[in-house]
């Protein structure tokens, strides 16, 4: 293959095109949308009224004041809102009914078309990404990250969450290949995701010996090193550390992803022609 | 349908049948039982250590302790969760709808709301209930509460599973207006109240109280019951879940009603 742009640019074609699918799919279903902002809005909302209530007594918990907490809670809303981009069901309902029979036959890579579609569907949730982030900002004054650098690097390990969760989710759809069902799968990922990536409750929270276990896994890059490298909780040189992190666990994930595909297609049952 | 002994005796064995069949089915499929049990545990799980973690950093909220917040978290727990064992089917109303199935259910000689309820069973109920029953009890003890009390708490727990049925039912009878697959306005119930009815209303504003206990009446079915077993309220405020339970299933009945009524079918 010659290098040409064009050569280049019809490489990624494919991807482009699937892309722009599951944005318009997503984009389609208005409701979707704004059950999306209210479900968000309605956890946000939550857990402010939680922590307004306790840090009104206490005044700091585990080095969060309100300022600090109000500012978790808004990027923690930002980053689940991408995380739970919901293209999960379309791929586990193929692989349950049987019609990932013809994705086998595509001359397409299964795992680089569903990442190409979760991009898709993580676009297709900008918008209510933009309503939620300008009503925050409006109404909750959440605090600017504390240096350019770290605002930048915050940025950067948003961006990066985003193959992160496909990984994970990618994962958690090949399990549809040994059971009937994903709704007991996806709960117990979104739940699991949503507790060791400090979505739930910041991890600084957690005790010591349970924070340092779960730093090794990669939910914590989902929520906590953003708003960490945001909050100036790490230095540079530790954000820099933390994101390096998160980028070899999108690698480790797509490869351990690819691992698993090629053995659960040779256990598929399809039930029917 | 008339109010007669013989058609509740008639309702009353369809639905008996029909979750019996679907418990009987779930030992053709283990893995899946397991699974779906297993992901209503971990939900649960993940709150007892949510609200461990908080409560090894803070004492009280809005003066509730840890052990009454347990409590909290597992009535809730236990309550809704029930409603997956007993009338899960409700979810699949839309679904029904959609594909012009409700034209089956509406022939049969029975009640098309018991039907439908009883057409599913969540497996997840196994862990969610188990977990909340567990988080209850370990609150109970902690919160030095007497066991004189368990049958109040049981009858309680029964005001509130059937008070979340209904409102379950009435959210879900939505999609009889509003065509779709999937039930959003259950959804967003669902959501609302695992987001929101695990903490004592007192830290949401006045009017969001107001709301969750006259509006959509959800504090009769988990906070209000609490604070009467944890002796927050007076005793005569035990008139109140009954009465809620009563209405919320009387709305249920007429919206489920007013949707069959409405009903066009898919054609087929």
């Amino acid at each position: 293959m010659t290098f040409t742009p064009t050569a280049i640019r019809r490489a990624f074609d494919l991807d482009l095109a699937l892309t722009a699918i599951a944005f318009k799919r997503r984009a389609a279903y208005k409701t979707q949308w704004l059950v999306g902002s209210l479900i968000g809005g309605t956890e946000l909302l939550t857990s402010l009224a939680l922590w307004s209530a306790v840090l009104a007594e206490r005044g700091e918990v585990g080095g969060y004041d309100w300022d600090a907490m109000r500012t978790y809670y808004v990027l923690a809303f930002i980053t689940a809102t991408i995380t739970f981009a919901g293209t999960e069901g379309l791929t586990a309902q193929r692989i349950l009914d049987g019609m990932v029979a013809i994705d086998l036959l595509k001359p397409v890579d299964f795992q680089r078309a569903r990442a190409a579609e979760y991009t898709g569907g993580v676009l297709g949730n900008l918008p209510t990404l933009g309503v939620g982030l300008t009503v925050s900002v409006l109404f909750l004054a959440p605090l600017p990250p504390v240096s350019f650098t770290a605002g930048a690097l915050a940025l950067l390990s948003v961006v990066l969450g985003v193959p992160l969760s496909f990984g994970l989710m990618f994962l958690s759809t090949m399990l549809c290949f040994w059971t009937r069902s994903y709704h007991g799968i996806m709960w117990s990922r979104r739940t699991i995701t949503a507790f060791f990536s400090g979505l739930m409750v910041p991890l600084a929270l957690m005790p010591a010996g349970l924070q340092a276990v779960v730093g090794w896994l990669p939910f914590v890059h989902i929520a906590t090193t953003p708003s960490n490298i945001y909050l100036g909780r790490v230095d540079t040189a530790g954000a820099l550390g933390l994101v390096a992190l998160e980028a070899a666990w999108c690698v480790a994930l797509w490869f351990i992803g690819r691992v698993l595909w090629n053995r659960a297609i040779k256990v598929v049952t399809v039930h029917g022609g | 349908m008339a109010a007669n002994p013989a058609s509740a005796r008639h309702a009353a064995g369809v639905y008996r049948r029909s979750i019996g069949a679907y418990l009987r089915s779930i030992a053709e499929y283990p893995a899946d039982f397991w699974v779906m049990a297993i992901s209503g545990t971990f939900w649960q799980i993940v709150l007892f250590a949510f609200l461990s973690i908080l409560f090894d950093n803070v004492n009280a909220i809005a003066g509730w302790g840890y052990h009454e917040m347990l409590i909290l978290a597992g009535f809730l727990a236990t309550s809704w969760g029930s409603t997956a064992l007993f009338w899960d089917g409700i979810w699949d109303t839309g679904k029904l709808i959609i594909e012009g199935d409700m034209d089956y259910r509406i022939t049969r000689p029975a009640p098309v709301l018991i039907q439908v309820a009883s057409k599913h069973v969540g497996m997840q109920v196994f862990g969610d209930v188990t977990i909340g029953v567990l988080m209850m009890t370990v609150g109970w003890i902690g919160a030095g509460i007497s066991a004189a009390a368990i049958p109040l708490a049981l009858f309680l727990l029964l005001c509130a599973a059937v008070i979340q049925a209904s409102l379950l039912t009435i959210a879900n009878a939505a999609n009889f207006w509003m065509k779709g697959r999937t039930p959003v306005v259950a959804f967003m119930l669902a959501e609302l109240q695992n987001e929101s009815m695990r903490f004592p209303l007192t830290i949401f504003p006045a009017a969001v109280r107001l709301i969750f206990t006259f509006g959509l009446p959800l504090a009769f079915a988990s906070f209000i019951p609490v604070q009467i077993i944890t002796g927050k309220l007076d005793l005569w405020w035990l008139a109140a879940p009954p009465i809620a339970a009563a209405a919320t299933a009387l709305l249920a009945v007429l919206a489920y009603r007013a949707g069959l009524k409405a009903y066009d079918s898919a054609g087929h």
